[in-house]
């Protein structure tokens, strides 16, 4: 079996229990092959917990799963050392962080404080308490969700932590036609208790060796340095993609190829990602908040004044 | 409007706005320079233009413009719409002799063609310039700025009178940099602008521009705070007093009979001492001198009688012209009595009211008007005067020997001075020695003024004292000095060398002004009393130069050469031998080559030249066909290619070409691809357009081939089958 097969695999059975999602589980699963992390930003209950449940149990993955709130602590994402009488010595209770798939529930909703251990762990694979490192077992695959910010009681990431997510991605309404078949599914049975297992954590580590085998050619190189150093250069933005947003964009382009059962990138997988990578990553000037411009529409325009490499350039 | 590329008709109208501007920089130069020929200038604009529009690749666009360059030379100065391999080859020549002159820094002798090149050279950078600020920088402040300083100095500072073109400039000028703005604008913040839009953003731009020149034009015009700026701005900067320091004499400037003393200042004085309306530029002859006395000319006492003329009758040596050469007709207005007529070179008749008699000296070249036996001032009168032209290649051929054959007695015209310093005929001998003919020494005189550190001056030029010879002192001392320095020295430089000559006063052409019936008009006025030198050139008569610098001799030279024109600036007796020898053998050859090339084009040639709107429709048609021919490609490349690339091995690198040709053809059948359209996305319009998924199939190995930098597993064969399928489909 390729590599896509097996994938697909998985996306069919996420598709089991998740209906007309196909392109946000084939962005999760991008961003878990590329070792990244994903911002899932919507309303409650369009499906954002039972995608990453689906996720979980489909590749037999252990799930944990943590509700933000505003009094929660650091400790209580990260771990505690409890004194143990019997062997007179701290003990350390790892907390719901440590974990192959995590989802991190509204986490616009936590202290800031809270927020920051959160992301700390994501960014280094490992958490610290009391001076005591512990690493978290790969893979380590962080799923955040937050409403959107204009609702009230939320303390907003910060630009610079945003960055720590390889994808923003928002899921949306389901179509009408889609709802009904939810609702068809649901009526007697619970479809994710019925999920099975098809991919193991040894395979998924495999896959995740094979993503940084495809080839990125100089000219998909120079694509995507191109669309970079054009949200630095665009007069509706503050700050533009850094380099290190460069760089998210290849491996999730990596990724993203394999899934497609490729071995090298094309400049469509730089077009279709582009906007989840980077959007995140820019911050805009107030002219284009009161325009109503977006980042996304300041991304989708940037790629329609790029010119696509169709050949071999002499860098 | 797309991004990055504009509009055509928005740059058509960018291009029609440009080319006016730039007409306005050429108008001042044909009407204050000897250029003619505006036509053929404005052409090469509007041919450059168009090419841009066009978007015409660079190995198309420079040959074409090449050759119209090398057309419009061989037009102006051959006066033959179509190329001959004589003169072909004689312009080349010429043009390649300009070369050496270059590189010495010798301006003054660059020949006319070269100067044309230049001109031409000068129009090209200009125009890839334009082109430049209004694609790329969108922005053309920088060219508007320079034409309003160019075109206000001119008015400022010579006679062109720039009334309409700075309202022309101005309305042009302002349109272009409006629009041009608007487009910038609407790049710089990702605006496409449909043509409805653009046109409502013009809108204010327009309003505003034809209210204020139609405001501007309608207020009522203050008068100029200087009536003549130049002697303002002299007595501000050298103070009242011009010339008083050195104690030598101020006289005013214009036509004085005295010149027996020559030599000193001179002060300005503009009045109008007669104009004529004449198409062409002319120098106004009054008399000649004889006789050089070391500080001055006389005239030796006439000993013959004036001859009389019936105004209107032919007279003279001229009575012989040739009934095809063109008459010019001049009517001189005069506004001050001068003690003879003014008359240009070519006179033949003089119209004048018949109850004179006109009376001409013809040693010192005077004409008068007689009524009832005593001097009558004319007011006006008419000339009719024919064009003289001279054929180089006779002219090159006259020999000091021919004079001998001429009848006429030039000892008066040989006369020097007997205390006349040695140095001056040891100079006129060198500097005349290499030359063979009489003409080319004559010119070497003539250039010699040019590259021999001499400067043009009307202030505080040296008068002789003692035993100082007035051409002496200017030759090797002071450098310095006007018309009169010059052609003294001319004549005296070619009397030491035996060259009859004589002095000759005038005037020079004068301002060119377009008088109230549309006719060019020349203000002669005492600023232009001119000196210069006439001398007698065997079998052609006396013939003018012009030593001074910064004046320009208006004799029409025919360019008639058929040998090679060797630099004639290079002192080398051998070189110049060498292509002699050769004339006498290469005529056979040419002669029969002629018969072959020559024979089959000339018809044609005499043909055309008897049917010319013939000649037009059939180029006009020719041009159609070609162009038809080229913008159908999309029917005929696309077979071309299936039967070239099927004889080749089909690999890799012959499918990079196929795809990529299959790209253009596709351009060309109309799918369009923008430059921001992945390959697949483009695929999937292109399948989508011709149903299948043959696109989507060739894209995929190309796309594998470039990004994925492998090809191993692709079945070349079949790729090539489909690639013929749809290239072929693609013809429509």
């Amino acid at each position: 079996m390729t590599h896509a097969q097996v994938i697909d695999k998985v996306l069919a059975n996420i598709d089991k229990v998740m209906i007309g999602k196909r392109d946000i589980s084939e962005l999760s699963v991008t961003a878990m092959l590329a070792g990244g992390h994903v911002l899932l930003e919507d309303v409650p209950g369009v499906g954002k917990t039972m995608m990453v449940k689906a996720l979980a149990k489909s590749i037999g993955a252990t799930f944990k799963r943590i509700q933000f709130t505003p009094d929660l602590l650091p400790s209580d994402v990260l771990g505690v050392s409890i004194y143990n009488p019997k062997e007179m010595e701290f003990e350390f209770r790892p907390g719901p962080i440590v974990g192959n798939i995590v989802l991190a529930d509204e986490i616009n909703r936590t202290s800031p404080k809270t927020q920051a251990a959160l992301l700390e762990s994501m960014e280094e694979s490992s958490v610290t308490v009391d001076g005591e490192t512990i690493r978290i077992p790969q893979p380590f695959f962080v799923m955040a969700t937050q409403n959107p910010i204009e609702y009230e009681g939320t303390y907003p990431l910060p630009e610079a932590q945003l960055d720590r997510f390889l994808f923003k991605l928002k899921m949306g309404y389901p179509k009408r036609i889609e709802e009904i078949e939810v609702l068809e599914r649901a009526e007697k049975t619970v479809p994710i208790d019925h999920l099975e297992t098809v991919l193991s954590i040894q395979e998924l580590r495999e896959l995740q060796d094979a993503v940084k085998e495809v080839n990125v050619d100089q000219t998909i190189k120079s694509y995507i340095v191109d669309c970079a150093s054009e949200t630095r250069n665009n007069p509706y933005v503050y700050l533009g993609v850094s380099p290190r947003g460069s760089l998210a964009l290849m491996k999730s382009c990596q990724a993203y190829a394999l899934i497609k059962g490729r071995t090298y990138v094309t400049p469509d997988d730089v077009k279709y990602l582009a906007p989840f990578v980077f959007g995140h990553r820019i911050i805009l000037k107030s002219e284009a908040k009161y325009e109503g411009i977006t980042a996304n529409e300041i991304i989708e325009r940037i790629l329609t004044r790029v010119s696509v490499p169709i050949d071999r350039v002499k860098l | 409007m797309n991004e990055g590329k504009i509009d055509v008709r928005f740059l058509m109208l960018m291009y029609a706005l440009a080319f006016v501007l730039l007409w306005e920089w050429l108008l001042p130069v044909v009407e204050l320079t000897d250029t003619e020929y505006i036509g053929i200038f404005l052409w090469f604009i509007g041919i450059s233009f168009l090419f841009g529009l066009l978007r015409m690749k660079w190995w198309i666009a420079v040959p074409l413009k090449i050759i119209y360059l090398f057309w419009s030379l061989h037009f102006v100065f051959f006066k033959m719409p179509f190329f001959s391999k004589e003169s072909v080859s004689l312009l080349i020549s010429d043009l390649m002799s300009n070369f050496a002159i270059i590189t010495t820094g010798d301006w003054g002798s660059i020949t006319n063609p070269m100067r044309t090149v230049l001109f031409f050279v000068l129009l090209w950078m200009t125009i890839y310039l334009i082109r430049h600020w209004i694609e790329v920088r969108k922005s053309i402040l920088l060219f508007y700025v320079m034409t309003v300083v160019f075109i206000s100095v001119l008015d400022t500072f010579s006679s062109y009178a720039a009334d309409g073109a700075v309202f022309r400039v101005m309305v042009t000028g302002l349109l272009l940099i409006g629009l041009l703005t608007i487009s910038r604008l609407s790049a710089k913040h990702g605006r496409k602008m449909n043509t409805g839009m653009f046109a409502a953003f013009s809108l204010p731009l327009l309003f505003a521009v034809i209210g204020s020149s139609a405001f501007a034009s309608v207020m009522p015009d203050k008068g100029p705070a200087w009536a003549d700026p130049i002697p303002f701005l002299k007595s501000v900067v050298q103070g009242e007093g011009v010339g008083s320091g050195s104690g030598s004499v101020v006289s005013k400037s214009g036509y004085d009979p005295d010149d027996s003393r020559l030599g000193g200042s001179f002060s300005q004085d503009d009045t109008l001492i007669f104009s004529a309306v004449v198409p062409k530029k002319q120098y106004w002859k009054i008399e000649t001198k004889n006789t050089y006395t070391g500080k001055g000319w006389e005239q030796t006492p006439v000993e013959r009688s004036p001859v009389n003329i019936v105004p209107g009758s032919l007279f003279g040596a001229s009575s012989d012209i040739l009934e095809g050469s063109d008459v010019l007709r001049a009517e001189v207005t005069i506004q001050e009595q001068l003690p003879y007529l003014v008359y240009p070179y070519g006179t033949s008749k003089i119209h004048t009211r018949t109850d004179v008699v006109l009376q001409n000296q013809e040693e010192t070249g005077q004409f008068w008007a007689m009524k009832d036996s005593e001097k009558f001032e004319l007011d006006s009168f008419g000339i009719d005067l024919s064009e003289q032209n001279f054929s180089l290649k006779a002219l090159q051929e006259t020999s000091m020997d021919d004079y001998s054959l001429e009848s006429e007695d030039f000892t008066q015209y040989l006369q020097l001075p007997n205390d006349l310093p040695e140095r001056v005929s040891e100079l006129a001998t060198q500097i005349t020695g290499s030359e063979e003919s009489v003409y080319e020494k004559a010119k070497s005189i003539e250039r010699y003024f040019n590259r021999g550190g001499f400067s043009y001056d009307q202030q505080d030029v040296a008068i002789p004292k003692g035993n100082e010879d007035y051409v002496d002192q200017f030759l090797f001392d002071t450098k310095r000095g006007y018309c009169d320095n010059f052609s003294t020295s001319m004549v005296v430089m070619l009397r030491a060398v035996d060259i009859p000559a004589r002095w000759v006063k005038g005037f020079a052409p004068g301002e060119t002004e377009r008088n109230s019936k549309g006719k060019t008009e020349h203000k002669i006025t005492n600023n232009e009393a001119h000196s210069w030198v006439e001398a007698y050139i065997p079998g052609f008569g006396w013939m003018p130069f012009e030593p001074t610098i910064g004046f320009s001799n208006l004799t029409d030279i025919d360019y008639d050469l058929e040998t090679d024109m060797s630099d004639p600036e290079t002192p080398n007796m051998e070189e110049r031998e060498r292509p002699e020898k050769e004339k006498e053998e290469v005529p056979a050859a040419t002669k029969s080559d002629d018969g072959g090339f020559g024979s089959f084009f000339k018809p044609i040639g005499d043909f055309l030249s008897k049917h010319k709107w013939i000649g037009i429709i059939g180029s006009v048609l020719i041009l159609y066909i070609v162009w038809k021919i080229y913008s159908n490609r999309g029917k005929w490349v696309p077979r071309l290619l299936v039967h070239s690339y099927r004889k080749r091995k089909a690999d890799w690198n012959l499918y990079k070409k196929q795809y990529k040709s299959l790209l253009k053809q596709l351009e060309r059948f109309g799918i369009k691809r923008s430059d921001s359209m992945t390959l697949s996305e483009y695929a999937k319009t292109v399948d989508t357009y011709f149903g299948g998924r043959q696109m989507g199939m060739l894209t995929a190995a190309y796309e594998q081939g470039i990004y994925g930098g492998y090809t191993s597993n692709l079945d070349w064969t079949s790729l090539q089958e489909i690639w013929e399928d749809l290239i072929i489909r693609a013809t429509g």
